[in-house]
């Protein structure tokens, strides 16, 4: 059973294709928790819903591929101005003029695409293991780049990070690829959750989405350096999907503040819950402050 | 002693009525600290500036009519627009180009009248206790007694005393009636006795001025209240619900009709600020960062189960006694836990000892305010009031442990260990919500003695402080995990808490465990003795009487008369020589020149000297003398006078150990001392052993909870 159910929920389309959102709580501060790699869908949010629905008015939404959103294999679908779009549309959808912007990992690229292209409606973003090619990645990461559409033999490790295993061992895939994001010990319900939601999608819209990257380091800092509102970063000091120096790279770029999960993985808000929903809390309540209006 | 002195202060001129300001601090943004003047002034803000001016550019003015401010005594001077055009005075004589307002009752009128003529000027208003015309309920009190301002009544009582002729004649009586009315919380005896003296620098005439002030241009209800409505910053009110003053209801229409918020206080009154310090300054600073949007700082949160265990000590710094045992116990205690990571929270002169011996100090320790400068500077010749020099130490234990808090928070330790950190104990008690890892509370005496000095109100007073600290472990026993008594059931004086409380022994044998005296060294060996008595040059054929006060500069007068007793001891023993330790702040060039006596300022080892010389002239202090005792040497003590722990607490247990010979400073002459040097000097003690083992004892007890 769901700890809380939305108050209302829809689909927006969204140049194309079925997006599904929920809402959640009546605060007078929107908190739109966007989606993250399509591997997962929204659910990875759900230890966070309930506690920042109490404060805030909560938006979720899947991007295409996942949950309650089409599965579309069209890439331009996964493109970053699309990627951007859907929020803006689940936005204007759900009558949402601002709202503060909380992302996972590959999130925050459409996060701070948003942000730097419509300033008004952005009252500050968290970002939670975010990843941007801002830094090196890992050495391990680093050593398959370029192979990824090689067909390898007998595939180890990072190297199951590939276009033919994912269509020939997808789940063997997921479970090695969650088991690095959950380095943390004791995460076996964790990874099964993650797993599970991998298998509400397939292989093929991954590999659409993946088609669809390729942003550079430039694009990424040119955006943070368009961003005007505050930004928190929290980040595992043992993020092996994304290193901690990205975390501290997009902080010092838009100006933020970091908070080092310490020998955390890459997604904290799975496996550090309480931690994450008070930061957010405490600073979405801080832009609240700030948001005053006179009585 | 101040908690914080200012870092500028001055005087404006504001229609040949000068005003005086302070600034505290650099942060950002700037805060405005209004007092309710001419009943009080600035230093009614005392607990809160340490702490917000950490943070935050403070100012403060003393409004006129009281503190260091002129004193105007006719009504046209003490108008709302003369308070309203001092307080942007300050602000432009202070470089405030914006600030925060914090105002205190009615002078949060005068707040909304400098927001509203200068726009853009204040960013945002902390109203405490507001004192708004119109809004919400008045007390009946001031409705009652307003018509009759103007009348001469015979014999006024009670609120009557709200009267011109009352207030000008009876000032004090006044004043008096208006606090005790006001504090309505127990155990608020210095924060009546502030708040009466600060009421008093000012006179009658001056605050029945203020009442007629408070008349000029008086608005009606739609003027106030659309000023009200208004106020375009953000509030926060905080109102105590018991206020007599200014009714509860009023604080609540104040942030209603300005869209502001409301911390209530239950069971607070009219002083809040005063009697609720930690709550109110971690009230405004929660709401000034929000409003400025302060970015949260870079920080590491490490997972629960990798965390390192961590123990913050911290050591009292009043006097040096305490250094040597806390080593003890924390050598001890990593003897048992060797993964244990121990910070000290501790001042000078206490950080001298741990930096010696390699101890970790956190660095927040700079910023506490210094307890051994305020007992230093509370002592003035062979006198030093222990009980009021700890009362007066209020704002002092405010600040710092509003520095203690912010460093158990931040640094996520398992474990607080306080050896007579009265600051921790006391406001983890009033703010138990606080409360952060397991607490050690750690003590050698346990009751607040009244001195026969201090006549009925100070017997009064203690048993009021001790009834406070029995109800206070009664009510939360959760605030100390563990609490220890350095010594033994039988080291406990033979008193009650005061009228109608418990025994002091049966209360602290129920609520304390025992660990026996903790020294901090091992008793040197009959072996070691003989070898450094000759080491530090001291022959079998002498004897040598070691004199000496401790650090501070308190002990002049005991060396004078000692040194007087000098010649006339000599004469009967030759063989006497007399070893003054005069300390760093004493100059021995104004003390007399005698053979066979020498001045040292400071001595490397002196309880080596203590330990090997035939006789030792100390204070009162414990842990001076029970170093004595344990190395068996003989010695005259002269507690400080009023000094209660010394004159109670540690003679009586210097009497269970039969160590030591008591000496009235005040009334032994040098004729008497000179008499007990030559019965004495070299003398056999029979003294009972004290004890080795207390700090592995104490350490085995601590180490339980981590």
């Amino acid at each position: 059973m769901r700890a809380r159910h939305p108050d209302s929920e829809g689909f927006v389309e969204s140049g194309g294709v079925s997006i599904g959102y929920e809402l959640f709580g009546d605060g007078d501060v929107t908190l739109l928790l966007l989606p993250t790699w399509t591997i997962i869908n929204t659910r990875f949010w759900k230890l966070q819903v309930p506690y920042l629905a109490r404060h805030f008015r909560v938006i979720t939404y899947d991007g295409p591929g996942n949950g309650r959103s089409d599965r579309t294999v069209d890439p331009q679908s996964y493109s970053l101005a699309a990627q951007a779009s859907h929020a803006i549309d689940v936005m204007d959808e759900t009558g949402t003029e601002e709202a503060v912007l909380v992302s996972l990992s590959m999130g925050s690229m459409w996060s701070l695409s948003v942000a730097a292209e419509h300033p008004d409606r952005v009252l500050g973003q968290v970002f939670i293991g975010p990843s941007l090619p801002i830094t090196p990645p890992s050495p391990a990461r680093a050593g398959i780049e370029g192979a990824f559409w090689v067909e390898h033999v007998d595939p180890q490790g990072w190297e199951k990070y590939n276009a033919h295993y994912w269509t020939t061992n997808y789940q063997d895939f997921s479970e090695f690829f969650f088991s690095q994001c959950f380095p943390e010990p004791h995460s076996t319900k964790q990874r099964e959750d993650c797993v599970g939601w991998a298998m509400e999608t397939h292989a093929e819209v991954l590999v659409a989405e993946a088609t669809a990257r390729g942003v550079d380091h430039n694009t990424v800092l040119d955006l943070c350096s368009r961003v005007t509102s505050p930004v928190l970063v929290i980040h595992g000091d043992d993020d092996r999907i994304s290193p901690l120096s990205r975390g501290r790279r997009l902080a010092e770029a838009t100006a933020g503040s970091l908070v080092t999960v310490q020998d955390g993985g890459h997604i904290p808000l799975a496996r550090d819950p309480v931690v994450v929903n008070l930061l957010i809390k405490d600073f979405a309540d801080r832009l609240a402050g700030r948001q005053k209006a006179p009585a | 002693m101040r908690a914080r002195e200012p870092d500028t202060e001055g005087y404006v001129e504001q229609d040949g009525v000068p005003i005086y300001y302070e600034v505290h601090g650099s942060g950002e943004p700037t805060l405005m600290l209004v007092p309710a003047s001419p009943i009080t002034h600035s230093r009614m803000w005392k607990g809160l500036i340490p702490d917000l001016a950490r943070r935050y550019r403070v100012v403060t003015i003393d409004g006129r009519g009281n503190g260091r401010s002129g004193r105007p005594t006719d009504p046209e001077s003490h108008s709302r627009a003369a308070n309203v055009a001092d307080i942007i005075s300050v602000l432009d004589a202070t470089d405030t180009d914006r600030a925060a307002l914090v105002a205190h009752c009615h002078a949060n009128w005068w707040a909304m009248e400098v927001i509203a003529e200068n726009p853009g000027r204040v960013s945002a208003l902390v109203a405490v206790d507001p004192g708004i015309p119109y809004l919400g309920k008045s007390q009946p009190h001031w409705i009652e007694t307003g018509p009759h301002w103007g009348e001469i009544i015979d014999d006024p009582i009670g609120w009557q005393l709200n009267n011109r002729h009352a207030i000008t004649t009876q000032h004090r009586r006044w004043v008096e009636f208006f606090f005790g009315e006001q504090l309505v919380e127990p155990h608020s005896t210095k924060h009546y006795e502030d708040a009466v003296s600060w009421a008093l620098e000012s006179t009658g005439e001056i605050l029945a001025a203020g009442d007629d002030g408070f008349e000029i241009d008086f608005p009606d209800r739609e003027t106030v209240e659309a000023a009200c409505r208004d106020v375009d910053v953000p509030t926060l009110v905080i109102h105590g619900d018991l206020d007599v003053c200014q009714h509860v209801e009023r604080g609540k229409a104040f942030a209603e009709i300005t869209g502001g918020e409301f911390v209530v206080i239950e069971g607070g009154g009219h002083l809040t600020l005063a009697r609720d310090p930690v709550k109110v300054n971690r009230a405004i600073t929660e709401f000034v960062d929000r409003i400025e949007g302060k970015p949260m700082r870079e920080r590491t949160w490490p997972r629960g189960l990798n965390r390192r265990k961590r123990v913050l000590y911290v050591s009292s710094p009043i006097g040096l006694g305490h250094a040597r045992r806390d080593i003890a116990i924390a050598k001890e205690l990593k003897k048992l836990r060797p993964d244990l990571e121990i910070d000290w929270l501790a001042q000078d002169p206490v950080t001298r000892v741990l930096e010696a011996e390699g101890e970790t100090i956190h660095p927040a320790s700079e910023w506490l305010a210094s307890e051994s400068a305020h007992f230093a500077s509370e002592a003035s010749g062979h006198d030093l009031h222990c009980f009021q020099a700890l009362r007066r130490m209020d704002e002092i234990l405010v600040a710092n442990f509003m520095i203690f808090q912010e460093v158990m928070e931040e640094g996520l330790y398992d474990l607080s260990l306080g050896d007579e950190a009265w600051d921790i104990d006391h406001f983890w008690h009033e703010n138990p919500e606080l409360k952060r890892g397991d607490h050690v509370w750690m003590t050698d005496f346990v009751g607040f003695l009244p001195m026969p000095s201090g006549g009925s109100h100070e017997e009064y007073l203690t048993a009021d402080y001790n009834a406070e600290m029995i109800e206070h472990i009664a009510r939360y026993p959760r605030i100390r995990d563990l609490a220890l008594f350095v010594g033994s059931p039988d080291d406990i004086v033979p008193e009650t808490f005061g009228p109608g409380l418990p025994k002091i022994r049966d209360w602290t044998e129920e609520h304390f465990q025992f660990t026996g005296y903790i020294t901090g060294f091992e008793p040197p060996t009959d072996d070691e003795l003989a070898s450094w008595r000759s080491q530090l040059g001291y022959r079998e054929d002498e004897k040598v009487c070691v004199v000496t006060v401790g650090g501070s500069g308190v002990g002049r007068d005991l060396l004078e008369k000692v040194i007087a007793a000098y010649p006339v001891a000599k004469q009967s023993m030759p063989e006497l020589r007399m070893v003054v330790v005069a300390g760093p702040r004493i100059d021995p060039a104004g003390l007399p020149a005698h053979d066979g006596l020498e001045y040292h300022g400071y001595v490397h080892g002196l309880y080596r000297h203590l330990a090997v010389c035939d006789l030792a002239i100390v204070q009162g202090g414990l842990t001076t003398t029970m170093e004595l005792a344990a190395t068996r040497t003989p010695f005259l003590y002269f507690p400080l006078r009023n000094h209660f722990e010394q004159n109670y607490h540690v003679r009586h247990r210097l009497d269970r150990y039969g160590a030591g010979q008591y000496m009235d400073y005040a009334v032994t002459d040098p004729g008497a001392i000179a008499a007990e040097i030559i019965a004495r000097a070299g003398a056999p003690v029979d003294y009972l052993p004290v004890e080795s083992n207390g700090a592995a004892k104490a350490a085995k007890m601590i180490a339980d909870l981590i």
